[in-house]
């Protein structure tokens, strides 16, 4: 029950809700919902602040997270008169409090992986005491996406501590006066690093922010599907809520067409739910300052683990090429190319040696080409103009793949299904091919990255204690044309050795073939348990 | 470093060795036929018997000659973590329950409810870490008390205390004492003159009359430059068959004043207080291959030292040396012996139990529970006369 509960109240309330629209509900003010349902226990003070509230900036992922704290823990039954639907109070309250009380752009640009759900990104963290304090239970970047007053990071530890006492006696944490550290270390670290009052936020909440309607060029990259480009068109129904279509393609010619919302909070924080064909997409992109540009992510709502990094450049009339698929042509062949832009006029011009021997359809958004490279053209970069319009570095002329990169190069997929509440999450690779450059020498810093191509796949045992164990067969399935990975039934196996889990440590192998040679890379994919616990920000 | 390391090592192990969660039905398990005497009690020649909880809300006591079940008591409460201790007499197992708030004592043998504490009151929140134990009268229960003080809007964590509560004072029990105590307190015990000691970063003596609080073995607090820091958690107060509070650690024995972390000797020690004499003594008993989660010298013989979590493990404690070693069919939590140590009882993690012999590791079979597992319960075994 508690764990549906949960599950119902991270439920994309930050993202948006497709039925939203069909609603024309008069809503409490936000100030009348906080008053019915957070002063009581919030103190008011001065200056129309209150106690623990007034202290704190958040994303809005963080903001529904502390909302669901309030009801999941404290029990709070946030309701309002007007409006019947929970989920859009809680709304209401997130818009709230994300657009007063938010990180700039600046303050959460290093951390988006988390908001994206790019899980597999393996944090580096400067400081190795932050790293075992705050870090070893959840992402560091839960952390750095929060501003509080040095008060408010104590009462962070005293909440830690208080609700979650074995803090103090996991690994980690029993090595040291972990209360006392916390206390008298890590809440003065947190107050220098990441504040309640910054320039940042001070100079944001001055700025004037992008208006984000009309049709966005959508592009961007899906592990196991390959290159994606489309067309978004947002149209304002209030402020900072859109309601949107999409109409988009892979390469492969799959298309993924759809209607949602989206709503825009701290002036850039752009969240929205889509049905493209039959399945649900999130939306989590930061809109650029000029309110031209938008990047991020879009993924699965019900497998966050897949999904495509997406950029949005709006259709403004400014001709641009965006992109090239793929991006990447060898010396020797012919191949076809799209390029992919907006307001794409005029003549096309590639680099010497790369001969166009067919446009096979143009418009102003795709162009369709045949093109030639010659046989001696050097290996390296190259840009390509349509009109006016350049795209440096978007063509990559290459010889021969000296090698391979599997990103990511450490994964993890979790077993799932077969009864239990978790579904499994799967794991995604793509192989990224190198020419070793003009030194010949694979490894060096001359080496060109030539971009994601078409590999096979295959997995095999980490180490000898995975080969003992059987983990290749026991922990899942590589499908060897796309590089997804999916991972066993959850549960213990009374087929394995301690009847354990289906959990396996594997070397994920790429391969692609050279005429007859064949090149590999390598990465790792560790194969575990699940996570039963999983809010918008891990 | 050394903790990254040895982080790694061990959730990689542990993704190895999560449990068996199929469900299985004890069958035949039957009341113990035993005669009565006077003041209800039963009367025969002492034989051993275990406690041990289970979900959703068991009592379990086991014959363990017959190895079937006599009695299953419900508690009030929910199982977890279900970390017992019994009565000097062996009648009352008191419990830790509900997710390590509340103690309920059990009389087990018409299961009667005769001793509460709620240790949470007013706006105070209190968990116990698995730290539970009974004076050597059994006049006294202790707990290892963690509060935090819930206020409208924010918690304030509190100072960790030893509460003593008087046995005697039945359901719904207050404490009569609290003493300061030091935190990241986990297993507790008492010896047999009445002084209670605790499983801290170091293990500490208290005197429970006084408060008073001596170090008993410098663990966590040691410096010794050719060992690395150690490191122990235990939840399990087992123990008592061998008349010994013992916790494991973990530590890596450096090559040479250079500290090189990969070139270490990992290592499993004990520490270990002999509860009738109160000597106290550490020492390495062997290599770190596997994660270990319970180990207990065996009764009668100190330098036979059992572990157990994927393996049941036999160590030769002077020799420092693994001496036997067998695969389980699943993870077991907690090992504890028959009181003449000629048996060792696996328990924890499923709903069955598993019996081996402690000479040769042979297994000896299985006592099924009813109902759902025993999560970190821990077994405990004592004889009496039935």
């Amino acid at each position: 029950m508690r764990k549906h509960l949960l599950i119902s109240l991270f439920h994309g309330v930050v993202l948006t809700l497709l039925s939203s629209f069909a609603f024309s509900i008069q809503a409490g003010s936000p100030e009348q919902i906080i008053r019915n349902n957070c002063v009581g226990c919030h103190i008011p003070e001065s200056d129309d602040k209150l106690s623990r509230i007034s202290y704190q900036r958040r994303t809005p992922e963080g903001w529904e997270m502390t909302i669901a704290r309030m009801q999941l823990m404290h029990h709070v039954r946030i309701s309002d008169q007007e409006i019947p639907i929970s989920d859009e109070i809680i709304q209401k309250l997130v818009k709230y409090f994300a657009d007063r009380q938010g990180l700039a752009p600046s303050e959460s640009a290093n951390y988006r992986y988390i908001l994206e759900r790019r899980l597999n990104v393996v944090e580096q963290h400067p400081d190795a005491e932050f790293a075992v304090m705050c870090a070893r239970c959840h992402s560091g970047a839960r952390v750095a996406l929060q501003r509080r007053t040095e008060q408010e990071w104590r009462h962070l530890v005293h909440f830690h501590l208080g609700q979650f006492p074995t803090s103090e006696y996991s690994a980690g944490g029993r090595d040291r006066n972990w209360f006392e550290v916390a206390l008298n270390n890590t809440v003065p670290y947190l107050a220098k690093h990441y504040p309640l009052k910054t320039q940042a936020w001070t100079e944001w909440q001055k700025v004037k922010k992008p208006q984000l309607e009309g049709s966005w060029r959508l592009i961007g990259n899906q592990p196991g599907k390959g290159d994606f480009q489309g067309v978004m068109t947002a149209i304002e129904t209030e402020k900072d809520n859109y309601k949107l279509s999409v109409s988009g393609y892979y390469a492969n010619g799959d298309s993924l067409t759809g209607e949602g919302s989206a709503i825009v909070y701290t002036g850039y924080e752009w969240r929205s739910t889509l049905t493209l064909d039959t399945q649900v997409f999130n939306q989590v992109m930061a809109a650029n300052g000029h309110g031209d540009e938008m990047s991020g992510r879009m993924f699965l709502r019900d497998h966050e683990e897949t999904g495509i990094q997406l950029s949005a450049t709006k259709m403004d009339g400014k001709s641009r090429v965006l992109g090239v698929m793929p991006n990447h042509i060898k010396a020797g062949t012919e191949q076809t190319l799209r390029l992919v832009g907006t307001a794409l006029a005029g003549d096309i011009v590639l680099a010497k040696g790369l001969m166009i021997t067919d446009t096979v359809s143009r418009d102003s958004e795709n162009i369709l080409l045949k093109v030639k490279a010659a046989k001696d053209l050097a290996v390296g970069n190259t840009d390509i103009k349509v009109g006016n319009s350049r795209l440096m570095n978007g063509l990559v002329v290459y010889d021969q793949v000296s090698h391979l990169e599997v990103e990511p190069s450490y994964a993890v997929a979790r077993v799932g299904d077969n009864g239990g509440a978790t579904r499994k999450t799967l794991a995604s690779f793509q192989a990224v091919g190198y020419s070793a450059g003009v030194d010949g020498k694979p490894g060096t810093e001359d080496d060109l990255r030539i971009g994601y191509l078409p590999a096979q796949w295959s997995v095999r045992a980490f180490n000898a204690q995975a080969e003992k164990d059987q983990d290749v067969h026991f922990a899942g399935k590589m499908n060897k044309n796309t590089g997804i990975f999916t991972p066993a039934a959850a549960g213990p196996n009374p087929k394995r050795k301690y009847s354990t889990n289906n959990a396996g440590n594997l070397a994920v192998i790429a391969t692609v073939q050279q005429g007859d040679k064949s090149v590999t890379g390598t990465g790792q994919l560790l194969v575990t348990v699940q996570r039963w616990n999983n809010p918008p920000i891990r | 470093m050394r903790m990254t390391k040895l982080m790694i090592f061990l959730t990689n192990l542990s993704a190895r060795s999560l449990l068996i969660s199929t469900v299985m039905l004890m069958v035949g398990c039957s009341q113990a036929v035993t005669k009565t005497d006077p003041d209800g009690y039963p009367k025969a020649a002492p034989k051993d018997y275990m406690v041990i909880v289970n979900r959703p809300n068991r009592v379990n006591l086991i014959d363990l000659t017959t190895n079937q079940i006599v009695r299953s008591c419900q508690l009030p409460g929910t199982a977890a973590p279900g970390t017992v201790v019994m009565s000097p007499d062996n009648r009352i197992a008191y419990i830790l329950a509900d997710h390590f708030s509340n103690v309920y004592g059990v009389n087990i043998d018409n299961c009667e409810l005769v001793f509460s504490a709620f240790q949470s009151y007013a706006n105070i929140r209190i968990r116990s870490l698995a730290s539970i134990a009974i004076s050597p009268d059994g006049k006294s229960l202790y707990t290892h008390q963690n509060p935090v003080r819930l206020l409208s809007d924010h918690f304030e964590v509190m100072d960790t205390r030893i509460a003593v509560y008087n046995t005697a004072d039945g359901l719904k029990a207050q404490p009569v004492k609290t003493y300061p105590a030091p935190r990241q307190v986990t297993i507790m015990a008492t010896d047999k003159n009445g002084t209670l000691y605790l499983g801290a970063p170091d293990i500490y003596a208290m005197n429970p009359n006084t408060g008073e609080t001596r170090l008993a073995i410098k663990s966590r607090g040691l410096e010794t430059p050719h060992f690395s820091q150690r490191d122990s958690l235990t939840v399990w107060p087992i123990g008592s068959v061998s008349n010994e509070f013992i916790r494991m650690y973990t530590t890596a024995r450096y090559q040479d004043e250079t500290q090189d972390i990969d070139k270490a000797k990992w290592l499993w020690g004990y520490e270990r207080i002999d509860l009738t004499t109160g000597e106290a003594e550490s020492r390495e008993f062997g290599p770190l291959e596997v994660v270990l989660f319970t180990g207990m010298t065996r009764p009668g013989d100190k330098n036979q030292m059992y572990a157990v979590l994927t393996q049941l493990k036999k160590y030769d404690v002077s020799r420092q040396q693994e001496l036997m070693s067998v695969d389980l069919e699943h993870t077991y939590y907690c090992l504890n012996f028959s009181t003449d140590g000629s048996k060792i009882y696996l328990a924890g993690t499923f709903n069955d139990i598993a019996i081996y012999d402690a000479d040769t590791l042979q297994k000896l079979g299985n006592i099924q529970l009813t109902g759902g597992d025993m999560s970190m319960s821990t077994p405990q075994i004592f004889a009496r006369e039935i």
